[in-house]
């Protein structure tokens, strides 16, 4: 017998990465796929209840109805509101920090980097201020007003970010939000116990909290990062767990919440700061990127290529990323951090610490970001993690795998960025659509999950699908970290594209599929989809545009995903939200939606056949546009 | 040897099929008045045309061929000759045997009122040829009268009804199905019938019946001076077992022919099973004692031990009830019943133990009351419901991950 | 023969096993996800029975080596399979007499709940190669199959 934790892992897209986890001496979440694949076909419908204390009910052909009366449609929907509620709720807090970052950082004076997109969020907000601290916390002011209003009074920001049709369909629906906060209240008081029993109600309810998350949750939050953090740049760079240098001390952050980061990334490159890691024995600090705050780090990197190491992988590459032994603290502030990196932080000594108390870890410790005291915080964390290398290095094994991952991926792609590497305006992408060289445009976004097909199996095959159909690909979430690990976001990944597409990426040196970032950079999607649309004087719903969350993972998706739905784009899932037991929820999200907004839900596991409609769709609005 | 069955009933087939099972190479002969082999249970479905001779067939499609059976079909047993081992025949051919199995099941009882013996549209429903003789006369016969108002009777107008004809069934009890079920049981029953425009003459008989110039009865007159009109008369008083061919054959009869535990009769090598051994009427136990006469004829020791024959299931009208055991009350029962807009169940319990049980609207899983009421088993210690009851209460799993039955010394 | 062994100690009543066995039946093509919980048509072969202390007792039909159903049935519906051991029910022959359901002493079969024509009963997933659904679904591994 050898070493092996288990003989059964899932199967993932990037097979170096399978291969390695399928060796480890450790359980990882990859080992617990099967032993759970026998799944509960009343959750997997939805129609398990568990809201009171008769329960938990369940709907069977003996007993339609749960307990209190609840039908299949009412306990389905009250299931997914319940998810966008609290999905939304995860956005909007990390919103609200980096507002509250941004306030901060201008009440103290603080380097305003992204002084551009200040200036695009003050001139849209309709804020005058001379000085650039008091416009920056004028903007963060007024983000939050919003966030924090009462549920009876619409957001003022959203008729401002939002597309004016767009705008105007979500009144005319009823669906304009009210304060995020309050929203996501209503939302979890709605779905209670013998409250409302309304199923289509609950369903706009749904694409409420979809568009309160997308304006301020995935939009504001990348600006409002962008003020002070920097903007996006196109650079290429390397990204696997070749990223992962001995010779540092690595620190692995998760979360999505990169403002928290700003001080730490900068102190770690003070002289006096890298003098301690030397002392240690190590050559400095580095962080290594993990999940969407890794994904931000890796956008933005460009403006501190000395601390940034690269993104070694998504949220279910975490755990190969800390068995390589070289990672010797986890700083952690929201998800994906999975309870299972406590075992194996414990195993291989890697100190926990969680700077945000909504994300505090079993076995970490909660250093809460303070945004006062930051710099003594800091300091005591520096120290920690100091501490953990010295009694971890030697006596921890290594497990690198320096050749995983590549060297070239291009990444710090941004709705800006990608325009002035166009030359300054859409036009040349519009051409190359309207020439069909570029047959349509899909967003690959969101997670990664293990078990549609495996990690990031449905994922990277149904890009590989719709490159091959001509479609480039813009991704943000977890799954660009699966996606550019397999090496089809390096210039190279241009042969992997069908003769149209490839000869575009090749004249322009890109590849095929482009990475905009986190999952928060949906909202940088939308504003590139806007400005598509606004050239072409058209709503959404009419460019040859599609979504896909092929592995949607949690709740925060489905809040995007709502997002996606009310913008009026088809939206492809691989694997169905816990809807299916209600007849009136699937007929509203695959059918009915496309009279509401425009949009359309397909669920489809199969990855051809997933990139055959969603080609079909994009050749249909293209017939739309007569093009 | 020669095993030679006469009857080719359920008795007489499972009889058969066991002996080939036992006795590769012995010869086996079926001699039936029967050109088809057919369920009697389901002769209604016949009349009505849902199904035709093929589909009463309830054996293999290839049994004869399968099991190596020889069969005379449309063919009487005259004789017995026990001495000489040998049968003869109505074609007048004599037919040797070593073993003998006598299932020739029952007739019709047509009563001795009136003429109703002699005329020429009143039948019996006991046999194919009786089905097929009530269609072809049902083609000219508007008004059908029935009389008895038992499970043949009733599956005979279940299956008229189908041809459009007009019904009327006399009964001598207060209710139909007076031996199955109780007065609110029936009751169901009579509603959906008269709602399919059946009539009902209740605690009624036929008194007078007399045939007309053609040989036909035209009407019959009850004891309250009624007449009915009629042009087609269905007798379903009654079956008598058939022990016509068993004159002179010394072979010992009372009701039916009297047989030991292994289906053996008086005289050595002769075995009788089914109707004609007049034990029970159903089907379940003609075909178990078919299977123990043939394990008996060869040599294999076999007892029929479970002759539990209170049960039965109905089903017109989409509408099921099964009853077990006893449904008449006596002094010292305890009754439970439970009744709702889709079901209505009636048990009898009795220190303890289920007597009977009435069934009528869902009878999933029922079969277990069975199991209680014909083993007498104590079910007083169960702190549930009577009617929750349940194998749960009595689960055991044995070898094999056979079910077994968990009963706590008393 | 193969027969499904039950440890009714694991059953905690989840019903996954009735859920899978609907599906496995069902009339139309489709997957576990849109299954139409609510159709009475659907029907499960097994059931969960609960003893007086609410002790969940899974019940399964045994494929009997003597089986009481095919002994009382009256149209040649219901026969023993000589290959496999299974006791399998051909609708289209059955004469909707229900002297199976009354004569099976655990008290497995039962009437459709619809038309109350025909007879729910287990065929031990033949039509999928004799993998029964059900095993499958057990999250407690409570129920296997084994050849006895």
């Amino acid at each position: 017998m050898n070493q092996c934790y288990g003989c059964n892992t899932c199967q993932s897209a990037d097979k170096p990465l399978e291969a390695y986890i399928a060796g480890l001496p450790m359980e990882t979440s990859h080992h617990r796929v099967e032993s759970q694949s026998t799944k509960c076909a009343f959750g997997l419908q939805g129609v398990c209840c568990r809201l009171c204390s008769n329960g938990p009910c369940r709907i069977t052909p003996e007993s339609p109805r749960g307990i209190c009366g609840a039908n299949a449609d009412t306990i389905v929907t009250r299931n997914l509101l319940r998810a966008v509620a609290s999905g939304s709720g995860c956005y909007i807090h990390v919103v609200e920090n980096t507002a509250l970052n941004v306030r901060n950082t201008a009440r103290t004076k603080g380097e305003i980097k992204g002084v551009n997109t200040l200036n695009r969020l003050a001139a849209l907000f309709g804020i005058e201020e001379a000085d650039v601290h008091k416009r920056a916390e004028a903007v963060a002011d007024a983000v939050l007003k919003d966030l924090y209003l009462p549920e009876y009074e619409k957001m003022a920001l959203t008729e401002k970010l939002a597309y004016a049709p767009r705008y105007d369909k979500w009144k005319d629906l009823g669906i304009l939000p009210g304060g995020a906060k309050s929203e996501v209240f209503h939302g979890v008081v709605k779905c209670s116990t013998n409250l409302n029993s309304d199923p289509v109600n609950m369903l706009l309810d749904c694409l409420k909290l979809g568009i309160s998350t997308g304006i301020y949750g995935l939009v504001l939050t990348n600006l409002l990062n962008d003020v002070v953090l920097g903007e996006p740049e196109i650079r290429l760079a390397p990204v696997g767990l070749r990223v992962i240098d001995p010779d540092y001390i690595n620190i692995m952050i998760t979360g999505h919440q990169h403002s928290m980061f700003t001080f730490l990334q900068n102190r770690l490159t003070d002289d006096d700061v890298k003098e301690k890691a030397k002392q240690a024995g190590a050559k400095g600090f580095k962080l290594v990127g993990c999940t969407c705050v890794g994904q931000d780090l890796q956008l933005r990197g460009a403006h501190y290529t000395e601390i940034f190491d690269g993104h070694a992988g998504n949220n279910y590459t975490s755990e190969a990323i800390l068995a390589t032994g070289g990672i010797d603290a986890v700083i952690s502030e929201f998800n994906c951090t999975l309870p299972g990196i406590e075992p194996i932080c414990d195993q291989l000594k890697i100190r926990q610490i969680c700077i945000d108390n909504v994300a505090k870890k079993a076995n970490a410790e909660l250093k809460e970001f303070d945004f006062e005291n930051r710099p003594a915080v800091t300091d005591e964390i520096i120290d920690e993690v100091i501490a953990a290398y010295q009694a971890r290095r030697g006596s921890v094994p290594m497990n690198l795998l320096p050749d995983h991952g590549n060297a070239n991926t291009l990444t710090g792609v941004s709705e800006t960025s990608l325009k002035q590497f166009l030359g300054g305006s859409w036009q040349p992408l519009i051409d190359l659509i309207a020439a069909g060289d570029i047959k349509g445009v899909a967003g690959v976004v969101g997670c990664s999950n293990l078990t549609a097909g495996g990690h990031d199996v449905l994922t990277v095959d149904l890009v590989k699908e719709l490159i091959a159909r001509d479609i480039i690909v813009l991704t943000a979430g977890c799954s660009s970290g699966g996606i550019e690990n397999c090496g089809l976001m390096t210039p190279e990944a241009a042969r992997y594209a069908g003769p149209k597409l490839r000869a575009v990426c090749e004249k322009l040196g890109i590849p095929p599929v482009l990475n905009f970032g986190p999952c928060l950079a949906i909202g940088r999607l939308e504003i590139v989809a806007t400005e598509l649309a606004e050239a072409l004087n058209v709503d959404l719903p009419q460019l040859p545009l599609v979504l896909s969350a092929a592995q949607w993972l949690e709740e925060q998706a489905l809040a995007d995903g709502c997002y996606g739905l009310a913008l009026g784009l088809p939206l492809h899932l691989g694997l169905p939200p816990f809807v299916t037991g209600s007849k009136v929820a699937v007929q509203v999200l695959t059918e009915d939606m496309k009279t509401l907004t425009g949009g359309q839900v397909i669920i489809n596991s199969d990855a051809k056949e997933s990139a055959d409609i969603l080609e079909k769709i994009i050749l249909e609005k293209r017939q739309g546009l007569n093009i | 040897m020669k095993y030679v069955i006469i009857g080719a009933g359920v008795a007489g087939v499972e009889a058969a099929k066991t002996i080939r099972g036992l006795d590769a190479s012995g010869e086996i002969l079926m001699i039936s008045a029967d050109t088809h082999i057919h369920s009697r249970c389901m002769l209604h479905k016949f009349i009505s045309g849902e199904r035709d001779e093929q589909g009463l067939d309830f054996t293999e499609r290839d049994f004869f061929e399968r099991y190596q059976i020889g069969w005379k079909k449309g063919i009487r047993v005259q004789k017995i000759c026990p001495d000489k081992k040998e049968l003869l025949l109505d074609t007048s051919e004599t037919v040797s045997y070593d073993k003998l199995l006598i299932a020739s099941g029952a007739d019709s009882f047509i009563p001795p009122v009136g003429e109703l013996r002699k005329a020429s549209n009143v039948y019996g429903l006991r046999n194919l040829s009786d089905a097929q003789a009530i269609v072809k006369e049902a083609e000219n016969a508007g008004e059908v009268l029935v009389i008895g108002s038992g499970l043949v009777g009733l599956d005979a107008a279940y299956g008229l009804l189908e041809l459009g004809k007009k019904l009327t069934i006399v009964e001598m009890a207060d209710r139909i199905l007076p031996v199955q079920l109780d007065a609110h049981g029936a009751a169901a029953y009579q509603a959906a019938f008269e709602e399919a425009g059946v009539r009902f003459v209740l605690e009624r008989k036929a008194s007078e019946a007399v045939c007309e110039p053609d040989g036909r009865i035209h009407k019959v007159i009850l004891d309250n001076g009624d007449q009915i009109p009629c042009d087609l008369i269905i007798v379903a008083a009654g079956v008598r077992p058939s022990l016509s061919c068993l004159e002179g054959s010394g072979i010992a009869c009372d009701r039916g022919i009297t047989v030991d535990s292994a289906m053996k009769t008086s005289v050595g090598d002769i075995y009788a099973a089914g109707d004609v051994a007049g034990l029970s009427g159903i089907w379940p136990n003609a075909a178990d004692q078919g299977r123990i006469a043939g394990r008996s004829m060869c040599g294999v020791d076999a007892a029929y031990t479970d002759t539990y024959a209170m049960k039965n299931t109905i089903n017109f009208f989409h509408l099921v009830t099964l009853c077990v055991g006893r449904i008449r009350e006596e002094e010292g029962d305890e009754i439970h019943i439970k009744e709702d807009r889709t079901q209505y169940k009636r048990m009898i319990v009795r220190d303890g133990k289920i007597q009977g049980i009435l069934l009528q609207g869902d009878i999933s899983g029922a079969g277990i009351w069975q199991y209680l009421i014909k083993n007498q088993i104590d079910i007083s210690h169960i702190k549930k419901d009577v009617f929750d009851i349940s194998y749960a209460d009595f689960y055991q799993t044995g070898e094999k991950g056979k079910y077994e039955w968990s009963i706590p010394v008393q | 023969m193969k027969r499904i062994l039950i440890e009714y100690e694991k059953c905690d009543g989840c019903k996954n096993c009735s859920a899978a066995c609907m599906q496995a039946h069902r009339k139309t093509p489709g997957t576990i996800y849109d299954l139409d919980l609510t159709d009475p048509e659907n029907e499960s072969r097994n059931r969960i029975l609960k003893d007086a202390d609410g002790h969940y007792k899974p019940l399964f039909c045994r494929h009997c080596d003597d089986p009481e159903c095919v002994k009382s049935c009256m149209s040649g519906a219901l026969h023993k399979d000589p290959e496999s051991g299974h006791v399998f029910y051909d609708e289209t022959r059955c004469g909707s007499c229900f002297m199976c359901v009354m004569n099976c002493p655990f008290g497995v079969l039962k009437p459709d709940t619809v038309t109350k024509t025909k007879v729910i009963k287990c065929d031990f997933c033949a039509d999928a190669g004799g993998d029964p659904s059900c095993v499958k679904s057990c999250p407690k591994k409570a129920i296997h199959v084994e050849e006895v």
